[in-house]
């Protein structure tokens, strides 16, 4: 093993690399680069006198391509073909698993010196899993449970109804006789087609009294 | 600001395994509902975060999250085994996962702690849990809790569409309005029922007052290697 400086022009793709990156996680993976420069080095195994496969850093490949940065340097191994393929497969998939408290914890750090906007461009987070992660252990457990005490009061009681096609083009039809009805009645209740349905009963059970 | 100061519970002293006796603050916090569902579908042994789920809690040890207990809507007629109850008078306890690098009576305080800020912070009455005899679950920790054990439940089947995939009932009434195995037959669909085993099912009750409406018999804590009566 030996790590040496190689010309782009001298670096090939693993056409059996199984491993593929969306194009939005390539952007992060170009701005990365652009940002910290090639901090890691590919390693690569000769084809011939001349020419080397990328057995790791496929991807990063792609990028230096496209910024045209070379040479680029890389851990050249001897190995056969069967022992490429295992090592770039450990390579990729042998590594830890973060702990999201102490992720969350990096992250409020990172933070305090550096835009959400910046960070993000190079992390593989959306907005949202972004802000659940840096929101992880804030929370107060008094005010979360108040919160949703106060939701479950505030909650329209759910009524679900499953019909056969004939009997929804009914109800359909009796509901939007009575919209107009329920619609005046939206401040009490803002979900107008569950008011249409109460003044239906309401109308049926009334018309039953007076018969 | 140090991210567990919030929690509502005085520090104490906890070790981790690994790591040997340390100092740290053993807390439960809210999480995002988009964290426990990774923590849940990594570790846990279903794998899945159950739909229905209402609330959810992180248990930390310091600044590191090493576990998860949601809270939700559970099986539809739960609340009916306490007289007088509504559906919003109880929740179920759908999922506990702790790191094993937690000692052994960590699920116990963990549940204990979310115990006490049920009781103090909402107006639920009573919480219901069930343990599974399928994944060698007991419920000791319900035992340890001094949770009431109330037998086994009706286990219902799980429902294959023909395709060799066990779907829960709910999901199957979620996906077609219905889960009548008469309907399905009438619509020419081939369905077949997955039986399941019943499930140990505890309940505790965060008001006391309510513990007098329970409607079914109260048993003795099934026993390793024992098998329940209502086998």
């Amino acid at each position: 093993m030996r790590i040496i400086d190689i010309n782009l022009d001298q670096l090939f793709e693993a056409p059996w690399n199984p491993n593929q990156m969306q194009p939005d996680d390539l952007a992060r993976l170009k701005k990365s680069l652009q940002t910290y420069g090639l901090v890691q080095n590919l390693v690569v195994r000769p084809l011939d006198t001349d020419r080397f496969e990328v057995l790791s850093g496929n991807h990063r490949l792609k990028v230096l391509q496209e910024l045209k940065i070379s040479p680029v340097s890389c851990v050249v191994v001897n190995i056969d073909d069967a022992r490429s393929r295992i090592l770039a497969q450990a390579l990729n998939h042998i590594h830890g698993e973060d702990d999201l408290g102490l992720r969350a914890e990096v992250l409020r750090q990172a933070l305090e010196t550096i835009s959400e906007e910046e960070i993000r461009s190079i992390l593989p987070e959306t907005k949202g899993s972004f802000e659940a992660l840096v929101s992880l252990g804030q929370g107060n457990i008094a005010e979360y449970l108040q919160t949703w005490e106060k939701t479950q009061s505030a909650r329209l009681k759910h009524f679900q109804f499953q019909l056969i096609p004939t009997q929804v083009a009914i109800v359909e039809e009796a509901l939007a006789h009575i919209l107009p009805q329920a619609y005046r009645l939206r401040r009490e209740n803002p979900n107008i087609r569950g008011t249409a349905l109460y003044l239906l009963c309401k109308f049926y059970l009334e018309k039953q009294k007076n018969e | 600001m140090e991210c567990w100061t919030n929690a509502l519970f005085k520090p104490e002293k906890i070790a981790l395994t690994d790591q040997g006796p340390v100092a740290s603050q053993f807390a439960i916090l809210p999480i995002p509902m988009l964290v426990a569902k990774k923590l849940l579908e990594r570790h846990h042994y279903l794998h899945t975060l159950p739909g229905g789920t209402m609330l959810r809690f992180g248990v930390f040890v310091g600044p590191r999250l090493l576990g998860v207990l949601t809270f939700g809507a559970g099986p539809a007629l739960a609340y009916s085994l306490v007289e007088g109850a509504r559906l919003e008078n109880c929740l179920t306890l759908t999922r506990l996962w702790l790191s094993d690098e937690l000692p052994a009576n960590s699920e116990s305080r963990a549940l204990g702690y979310a115990i006490r800020a049920l009781r103090k912070h909402t107006c639920l009455k009573f919480l219901v849990a069930y343990s599974d005899p399928a994944a060698g679950h007991r419920g000791v920790i319900y035992q340890a809790a001094n949770w009431l054990y109330t037998g086994l439940s009706a286990p219902t089947p799980l429902y294959d569409l023909g395709d060799n995939i066990a779907r829960h009932s709910r999901s199957v009434a979620h996906a077609f309005g219905t889960h009548s195995l008469e309907y399905f037959s009438r619509q020419g669909m081939q369905v077949k029922l997955v039986s399941q085993l019943p499930k140990y099912r505890y309940l505790y009750f965060l008001d006391p007052r309510w513990r007098q409406r329970l409607k079914v018999p109260v048993l003795p804590y099934p026993k390793k290697g024992e098998p329940d009566e209502n086998h």
